[in-house]
């Protein structure tokens, strides 16, 4: 008897396994990417969190259901479940820690245009929107209300200084190449380019990075 | 990128040279004067938030002032950057002397001051990786004591994200040991 | 000269930007700043006033270089003013977010010996906050629930570290009280040693009560 056949006896549904890892994979993925890219990349729009959610739901119930029998084969499958729970919590946690981490720093930013807010769940829609009238209502509490009316704002872009401030599009990210393609890097003094193949990994801006990583033809490692 | 930047207000601190090209009656107080009017050509020590926009606004043909650059950037530091960027303290020059220098590379047409500051960035930098890679274990402790006090605030971050960067490293491999 | 007080909070707050905690609120140099920019706006509207309403820049360049001046400092400190309540609402919320409790936060009372009590000022007793500031991290930390409550099987509030081990030793190194776990209370007294789930017990060992062993 393996640790499969031990898994398989004590939960039916294990045969299944290739959506999960699907899943897995794709959770994999979208958590590096989102903790490499200085911006804040899109919500899964394919229900990829939701199904996960629902997920880890189910092995908590199954886990709670299957604590407190004795069966020393149940016990040990427990644990395997269990440990794989951590897992999965612990990636969806960082990966929606590693976005709100985002959010937070340039919330006036990602709630400027429609397609910018595009980018949050509705969960995260509703807590950046909430955040920042919570911190103006602060300040202007604190003392942004003894200044003239037309000073009380926070997103004001005239002066040499814009109040809105964005994520450094420069910094500088490492990719992987997923086919053979030119690259190309913008430089202080000159521009460069240079042939990658399939597999290559390279280190550059996020601008240059972005339009190779958003067509398919790189990730984010 | 940076409203709220601490560093970037501080840097904004930094004062400049002024040459107020009018009078103005109710500024003396610019010049520790605050009964007397300014009068037209007179020099004063802005800080950088309120003379950059004096330069930059005027009505008519001549802007209210025309700054220069700081002592900080000025030939002798410059000089002795070009002799050896690593024997310059510059913390004693400004606190913030990068940043001061990148916002005097916006308002200046100064291409000798950039080839100067980024080529003693670059080497500095060198300095300042090796120093935070060997953190504690230096071999002239003398001189790297020297060197590290004479660092301004993009160099002191630089330092503290090599030292944790080799820290982390080390963590990483000793857990994968275990 | 006008902006200074506004440097001083800027600088004030660069020190500290290292410390675990909050240092106590610059009541006072908030209140000189903002009294700063009520001359500043004052002193801009008796210049404009003769004018109407139609003040031509090009005719009086002295007033208008005075008006501009004024209208620079009120905006320096404006941004002084901003960069430094955020400082600490950064903070604030930092420590919500590290599982901080919310009547530690706003620096009441809290018995010595407790972990998260150096919040307040080294004596214990009045606020490190202002009370605009402990308003604030209360509905912070509401907000923070209303969200985590969003995900409440992932306690996003939970560990960053990837997990390692199931289930770990550790000591008590303080009385902890008692915690539940799927296995039943335990009551952790000083130095007793236990073997549980790291989940159950990160929060105590972030805290300082507990040490994780080996």
């Amino acid at each position: 008897m393996d640790i499969d056949d031990i898994l398989r006896e004590v939960d039916p549904t294990f045969d299944s396994i290739p959506v999960e890892t699907r899943d897995l994979q794709a959770l994999t993925r979208a958590w590096i990417a989102e903790r490499s890219a200085p911006e804040l990349l899109d919500w899964p729009a394919d229900g990829l969190f939701e199904r996960i959610n629902d997920r880890i739901k189910k092995q908590i119930e199954k886990v709670e259901e299957m604590t407190g029998d004795m069966d020393p084969k149940t016990n040990f499958a427990l644990i395997v479940i269990q440990t794989e729970l951590e897992r999965f919590k612990f990636l969806v946690r960082s990966y929606l820690r590693a976005r709100v981490a985002k959010i937070d720093k340039h919330t006036l930013h990602y709630l400027s245009t429609a397609d910018l807010r595009l980018r949050l769940s509705s969960t995260e829609l509703a807590y950046a929107t909430r955040h920042q009238a919570l911190l103006h209502h602060h300040y202007l509490s604190s003392f942004l209300s003894s200044f003239p009316a037309s000073l009380q704002n926070l997103n004001d872009t005239s002066g040499n200084i814009s109040m809105i401030d964005t994520p450094d599009v420069d910094t500088a990210v490492f990719i992987r190449l997923l086919r053979d393609v030119v690259v190309r890097g913008k430089g202080t003094d000159v521009d460069g380019a240079a042939a990658g193949q399939h597999g290559d990994i390279f280190i550059l801006r996020w601008s240059d990075a972005k339009g190779l990583v958003e067509s398919g033809s790189a990730e984010l490692v | 990128m940076s409203y709220y930047d601490l560093d970037v207000i501080l840097t904004d601190s930094e004062k400049v040279p002024c040459k107020f090209e009018l009078e103005v009656p109710d500024l003396g107080y610019l010049d520790n004067n605050p009964s007397q009017p300014l009068k037209a050509g007179t020099s004063v020590n802005l800080p950088l938030w309120l003379a950059e926009l004096l330069a930059l606004t005027h009505q008519s043909s001549t802007p209210f002032l025309t700054l220069s650059l700081p002592p900080a950037l000025g030939d002798n530091v410059l000089n002795a950057l070009k002799a050896d960027p690593r024997a310059v303290p510059l913390r004693d020059q400004s606190q913030n002397f990068y940043g001061l220098g990148a916002r005097m590379l916006d308002l200046f047409e100064e291409p000798e001051l950039g080839v100067v500051l980024r080529r003693s960035f670059v080497v500095r930098a060198g300095e300042v990786a090796l120093h935070g890679r060997k953190a504690g274990a230096t071999g002239d402790a003398g001189s790297a004591e020297d060197f590290m006090r004479g660092l301004e605030e993009w160099e002191k971050k630089l330092y503290r994200q090599a030292h944790e960067g080799a820290k982390g490293h080390k963590e990483w491999m000793d857990g994968v040991k275990k | 000269m006008y902006g200074d007080l506004g440097n001083k909070l800027v600088q004030y707050a660069k020190r500290t930007q290292s410390l675990g905690f909050l240092p106590p609120y610059q009541t006072e140099t908030v209140r000189g700043v903002t009294r700063e920019v009520r001359d500043l706006d004052k002193d801009i509207a008796q210049r404009l006033e003769p004018f109407g309403g139609s003040f031509n820049p090009q005719a009086d360049q002295a007033t208008a270089c005075t008006l501009l001046v004024n209208h620079l400092s009120i905006r320096r400190n404006k941004r002084c003013l901003l960069a430094y309540h955020k400082s600490r609402t950064d903070k604030l919320e930092e420590l919500a977010w590290k599982g901080f409790d919310v009547v530690d936060l706003a620096g009441q009372q809290v018995a010595s010996g407790n972990a998260g009590s150096n919040l307040g000022s080294a004596d214990g007793g009045s606020s490190s906050l202002s009370p605009q500031e402990e308003d604030y991290i209360r509905q912070y930390s509401d907000l923070l629930a209303a969200y985590k409550g969003q995900w409440t099987d992932i306690d996003l509030t939970g560990s960053l570290e990837p997990p390692r081990d199931l289930f770990i030793d550790v000591r008590a190194l303080k009385d902890a009280g008692e915690i539940q776990t799927e296995y039943g209370a335990i009551t952790l007294t000083k130095n007793s040693q236990f073997y549980v789930r790291q989940g159950d017990v990160e929060r105590l060992i972030a805290q300082g009560y507990l040490q994780k062993l080996g």
